[in-house]
């Protein structure tokens, strides 16, 4: 047995793990090469995070045995995982904004007496070494996304980590990022690590890796020896599960109808009280669909926030219909047609502690009266025919919403932004973390408002998605508009440098 | 005013400083690993109680002290066991803390008032500074806990700012997520943190009931506790700010029962004819001005709190 | 080695809300018994007595009752700002501000008739506890600054006012150099009902019902709820937070000014610096057991009331009345753990592989799954 595995960096076998209401891994099975880069691939909810989330030892399966390097494991905690061997960087990253780099790296695994100079040289070697540049005493909030990324890179290294578990590393990369961490990943697996590399991006997965496992609904379902032997299609369908695409097709362009919303010089900042928005100037019509581009943390919160008054501009006018609208409170915005789809859902739109009935009328309540009280049954009807419209599946109407499954409250919280038809819909996100029924549910409800007539303001982080169902997409970079584009006519190639913040050609 | 007046009152101050120090630097240590903890009067009463009466038993400070500082621990090891370990609500579960905590200590204490204690710490001159004029009194001839408050100060600020536990206390108090991905045990450093906090709390009570008030009475801590909490926020979660502000609360408390000695003329009324009820409103106003001020200078730049204080944390939720 | 954790039901356990409530009690007459056992005395003996005295005959009845009133008022003036998320842990402070006010009010208004002077000192009890509450509400809401600390430190300013009062500028010149203030006029007094009670109760009812109704059932109290559930959404919402906060703190220390001059008016005769009497922190325990809702804290504040009673009662038998405020706290501790584990149960897991000795439940199987 031991021999068997002796050739194997990790060897997860026969996982199984449950959650309330969740089966997340149904035996699954994962071998990794030493010296390899191997993609773990499957749609959202197939048990990718959970089987990594095993082998860091956050999760303990139900049944099933983790072998690393060679030796079965039982992990009680991470800290288990990390003596042996197991780095893990996680799609959300795992850092304390207020400590520094190198505080930060050594975290978990400092000596018993920090001397500080001591530490951050030892760190700057270790970031010189690998080619990943990053000041060590920086704290981590000043750092940009793919600044903190090599942090949590060089923060396994420094545990000298055997295998790197990367879970969707560039969906916070610009395109010129991502192939400079494909070189980095690629030096480590030639230095004898491996890596097991999550994404979606099925083109990446081609670029970057050697071998694949699949998983669907908590299984394997097909290990691929070689990456170079199989086509895009073919791996989609593998995670799929059959042919049936990820996409709703936009029909075809209509002649856009009148102006509903725009935006005149608009400026805005953000939290921390820095410019996030630098004039903005944009329109959407009655009848189409314009998609924002962009790597998230460009502005594109911000932009939503202005326009549904949840953030006042600094400067600048908002119009809907042709009103100025500019510092309009939310309320009255939804009243003037404005609905918005946050992407955020639990944190801003959603209470998940309050029941489904009154997550369902948190727009409408004060028009759910009966003399000076809410009516009760009214505001039970209002949510029963949300319910009925939407297909959401729920179980008791009075219980917390936060038992549903992301695609349920997605279908809850766009019903309930659609009930009093909108003339301008704000999607920001709107089909990320769903399976595959709930993107097209959700993608096929906006081409339907574009089909109403609705101007809808879409703002993804999935290009394919922008592609597939805007008529104008805008990229955004830094706040700033860097230009405007049409979906069919413009290569990925000058997106991505717009995205990067290159001057479009 | 008479010199001796101005020296007892900066000599005051250093003590009710002392007192309110040692409770605040406990909380600190709490908060910074991310536990409010709102029992901070009800450990120290605890303290003050069970300190005095080892003291009456044993004859001895230092017995009397430790026996407060473990008392105080195993209360603040309650917070702990309900708020970090079974993650309950931190403010209900401090504010129960409190309320059992003044009625177990008058419960406890029930035969004791009254009595005398003939225990108590001595003044301890530093040698060949405590005659130093004026200086002399108010640093170098003080009772040893205070230089133990001291000690105590810098090495909470070394262990925090200088070890591997520090790093991690801080890390987990700004995410307890990140700081279990690397190994450090979110319940053993926070649990640690809050019975930690719960001996100096413990500590500062038994300083008050064998030092500063010798005796037991119920209620004898008298909100000092709550000022520790909010010095917390004062000292903007440093050791080092915090003293700063423990001897600014302590001159407020030191002056509230002199001031009528003191024959000056404010703002054209006499001190000495302010009420001492009224000058006991004192160091309660200041605390609530200088939130406010704090919050004010901090309204466009994040907080200094931790980010995690007051959010419990499971690690298999979703 | 085999560790337990806690994991999250699927379900929570029905009914379980209210019966947190019953286990805590329960949890605290087994401390308590222990802790009076081993001080000496005998727990039954003790229990008995403390159950006859707040239940047994109509005097009885009316002791506890009279003690519910203020503990219904503190407990619903804690609750209508923690409906928000609010913490008013100063509404002692405030019952005294009320008092203080309503006193005030009197010595200047005596020659009312009994009628209107009652309903001009209630007006003003109200308006003393909001006007304590100002600084607070108005930090909070427009700073940010916690309440919690600062409704808290109010409190000691509210009491040594009052002290301040007794011996300065309100000190009776008939109390022959007692420091002491005047009593309220002989027409304030609250009219009564039976034995101790007096129309307080009935105003405390009064109120909770009308709380109750606003809180569930009206649109003013479902932004209330949804801006304490989720800041965010409210503002989404169109809710006003800086307004909400204000309204709902604001109320809350009105409630308690008003619960101070029902104590003055009703209970007591003068003013005094122990008027509050700890029934504004035992007010926090009994919002927090009611969970925040105004609905139940009535059934609280009433049990609340007969614990407080049969501390009083027990003393005759030379035991401690700080065995009461114990029993208060342990009721709340044990009731929190048993909110816990209605909410988790534990799982003991052992090293992978072996088995966890818990059954797997049936499950539909997941057809939309959230990341995981």
């Amino acid at each position: 047995m031991a021999s068997e595995n002796a050739d194997h960096a990790v060897w997860l076998r026969g996982i199984e793990k449950q959650f309330p209401g969740v089966i997340a891994c149904a035996g699954a099975d994962l071998r990794v090469r030493p010296g390899t880069i191997h993609a773990l691939l499957g749609e959202n909810g197939a048990g990718k995070t959970t089987m990594v989330n095993v082998l860091a030892g956050i999760y303990r399966p139900d049944a099933g045995e983790v072998w690393v390097n060679g030796q079965r494991r039982s992990f009680h905690s991470p800290a288990d995982a990390i003596a042996a061997g197991v780095g893990m960087v996680y799609q959300e990253f795992r850092l304390v904004p207020t400590l520094t780099v190198a505080e930060n790296i050594v975290l978990g695994s400092a000596p018993r007496l920090l001397r500080s100079t001591e530490i951050e040289e030892r760190v700057a070697e270790l970031s010189a070494a690998y080619g990943m540049a990053a000041d060590p005493t920086r704290p981590v909030w000043q750092l940009s996304m793919g600044e903190r990324q090599r942090v949590e890179i060089l923060k396994s290294l420094w545990r000298n980590a055997s295998v790197l578990v990367m879970d969707e590393p560039t969906a916070v990369l610009t395109p010129g990022e991502a192939a400079e961490l494909g070189a980095a990943l690629r030096a480590m697996a030639e230095g004898g690590r491996s890596v097991i590399y999550i994404s979606h991006k099925l083109d990446q997965v081609v670029a970057f890796c050697d071998e694949a496992t699949v998983l669907r609904q908590g299984k394997t379902v097909a290990t691929v020896k070689d990456l170079q032997d199989v086509d895009l299609t073919s791996l989609a369908e593998m995670m799929v599960g059959s042919s049936e695409g990820g996409y709703v097709d936009r029909p075809p362009a209509v002649e856009a109808g009148p102006e509903v919303l725009s935006l005149q010089g608009v400026c805005a900042l953000n939290d921390r009280g820095l410019p996030a928005l630098t004039d903005i100037n944009m329109t959407v019509h009655a009848g189409e669909i314009v998609g924002i581009v962009g790597v998230s943390g460009n502005g594109q919160k911000e932009l939503a926030e202005v326009i549904n008054g949840l953030r006042r501009p600094t400067e600048g006018r908002v119009t809907v219909k042709g009103r100025d609208v500019t510092g309009a409170s939310p309320g009255d915005l939804y009243r003037m047609g404005v609905a918005y789809v946050p992407e955020d859902r639990l944190g801003v739109g959603l209470a998940p502690k309050m029941s489904v009935v009154d997550n369902a009328v948190v727009r409408s309540y004060r028009s759910q009266r009966q003399g000076m009280f809410l009516s009760i049954s009214k505001c039970v009807k209002f949510c029963q025919s949300l319910v009925e419209r939407f297909s959401v599946r729920v179980g008791r109407l009075n219980d917390p919403i936060a038992g549903l499954s992301g695609g349920n409250l997605q279908r809850l919280l766009l019903g309930r932004e659609l009930a009093e038809q909108p003339s301008v819909l704000v999607a920001a996100q709107p089909s990320r973390g769903l399976d595959v029924q709930g993107v097209a549910a959700i993608q096929g409800h906006l081409v339907d408002q574009r089909a109403a007539g609705v101007g809808v303001l879409l703002i993804s982080e999935d290009l394919d998605e922008l592609l597939a169902l805007s008529d104008r997409l805008i990229v955004m970079f830094e706040g700033r508009i860097m230009g405007e584009y049409g979906p069919d006519v413009t290569p990925r190639t000058i997106l991505g440098s717009a995205m990067a913040g290159k001057a479009p050609k | 005013m008479s010199e001796a007046a101005i020296v007892g009152l900066f000599v005051a101050t250093v003590q009710f400083g002392t007192l309110v120090f040692l409770a605040a630097l406990g909380e600190l240590i709490a908060e910074r690993a991310g536990v409010l903890n709102l029992g901070v009067e009800g450990m120290m009463t605890m303290g003050a109680v069970s300190g005095f009466m080892v003291g009456l038993e044993t004859g001895s400070p230092w017995a009397a002290f430790i026996a407060a500082a473990a008392v105080g621990a195993l209360v603040g090891g309650l917070h702990a066991l309900v708020s970090v370990v079974l993650g309950a609500d931190q403010v209900v579960s401090g504010l129960a803390l409190t309320i059992g905590g003044l009625g177990l200590a008058a419960y406890v204490g029930r035969n004791v008032v009254g009595e005398r204690p003939e225990t108590k710490f001595t003044d301890l001159g530093i040698v060949g500074l405590a005659d130093i004029p004026w200086f002399g009194d108010i640093f170098f001839n003080q009772p040893p806990v205070v230089y133990v408050a001291v000690l105590l100060g810098l090495a909470v600020w070394f262990v925090l700012t200088r070890t591997r536990w520090g790093l991690a206390l801080r890390a987990v108090g700004e995410s307890a997520p990140t700081t279990d991905a690397v190994g450090h045990s979110v319940m053993a450093l926070r649990s640690g943190a809050v019975m930690v906090g719960g001996a100096f709390a413990g500590a500062g009570g038994a300083f008050l009931s064998l030092y500063m008030a010798p005796g037991w009475t119920e209620g004898m801590v008298a909100g000092r506790g709550w000022i520790a909490v909010a010095l917390v926020i004062f000292g903007a979660w440093r050791p080092g700010r915090l003293a700063l502000g423990a001897l600014l609360f302590g001159f407020t408390l030191a002056l509230q029962p002199r001031l009528q000695s003191f024959d000056i003329e404010f703002l054209g009324v006499d001190v000495n004819r302010i009420s001492p009820a009224l000058l006991g409103i004192l160091p309660f106003v200041l605390t609530v001005v200088v939130l406010v001020i704090i919050s004010w200078r901090f309204r466009h730049r994040p907080s200094p709190a931790p980010a995690a204080l007051g959010l419990p944390y499971r690690r298999e939720e979703r | 080695m085999i560790r337990p954790v806690l994991v999250r039901r699927d379900r929570v356990l029905p009914a379980t809300q209210s019966f947190g409530f019953v286990v805590g009690i329960l949890v605290a007459l087994v401390l308590g018994a222990i802790l009076l056992w081993v001080s000496g005395n005998s727990p039954a003996e003790v229990y008995e007595r403390m159950f006859d005295s707040a239940f047994v005959g109509t005097d009885s009845l009316s002791r506890t009752l009279e003690r519910t009133t203020p503990l219904a008022l503190t407990g619903l003036s804690v609750a209508v700002a923690g409906s928000m998320g609010l913490w008013n842990i100063g509404a002692e402070g405030q019952m005294m501000a009320g008092a203080t006010v309503a006193t005030g009010v009197a010595m200047m208004a005596d020659g009312l008739s009994g009628p209107a002077l009652i309903a001009v000192m209630l007006a003003s009890g109200v308006a003393g506890g909001m006007l304590l509450m100002l600084g607070p509400a108005l930090a909070r809401s427009h700073l940010g600054v916690s309440e919690i600390i600062t409704t808290l430190m109010l409190v000691y300013v509210a009491i040594r006012v009052v002290e301040w009062l007794q011996v300065g500028p309100w000190k009776d010149p008939g109390s022959l150099g007692f420091p002491r203030i005047e009593e309220v006029p002989g027409q304030a007094s609250l009219p009564g009902l039976f034995g101790r009670v007096n129309i307080g109760a009935l105003i405390a009812l009064g109120l909770l019902i009308v709380f109750s109704l606003a809180v569930s059932r009206t649109a003013w109290g479902y932004e209330l709820r949804l801006a304490g559930s989720s800041p965010d959404t409210a503002r989404y919402a169109g809710v006003s937070l800086r307004r909400k906060v204000l309204t709902a703190l604001l109320l809350s220390g009105g409630i308690a000014g008003l619960a101070g001059t029902i104590q003055l008016t009703g209970a007591e005769v003068r003013l005094t610096p122990g008027l509050s009497n700890g029934f504004g922190f035992s007010g926090i325990i009994v919002a927090a057991l009611a969970l925040m809702r105004p609905s139940g804290v009535a059934v609280v504040a009433f049990v609340f009331g007969a614990v407080q009673v049969g501390g009083q009662s027990i003393q005759t038998l030379g035991v401690s009345s700080a065995i009461s405020d114990i029993l208060q706290a342990m009721i709340l501790f044990g009731a929190l753990v048993a909110a816990v584990f209605f909410n988790y149960r534990i799982r003991w897991t052992g090293p992978l592989g072996e088995s966890s000795g818990e059954e797997i439940e049936q499950l539909e199987p997941a057809v939309e799954e959230p990341d995981v």
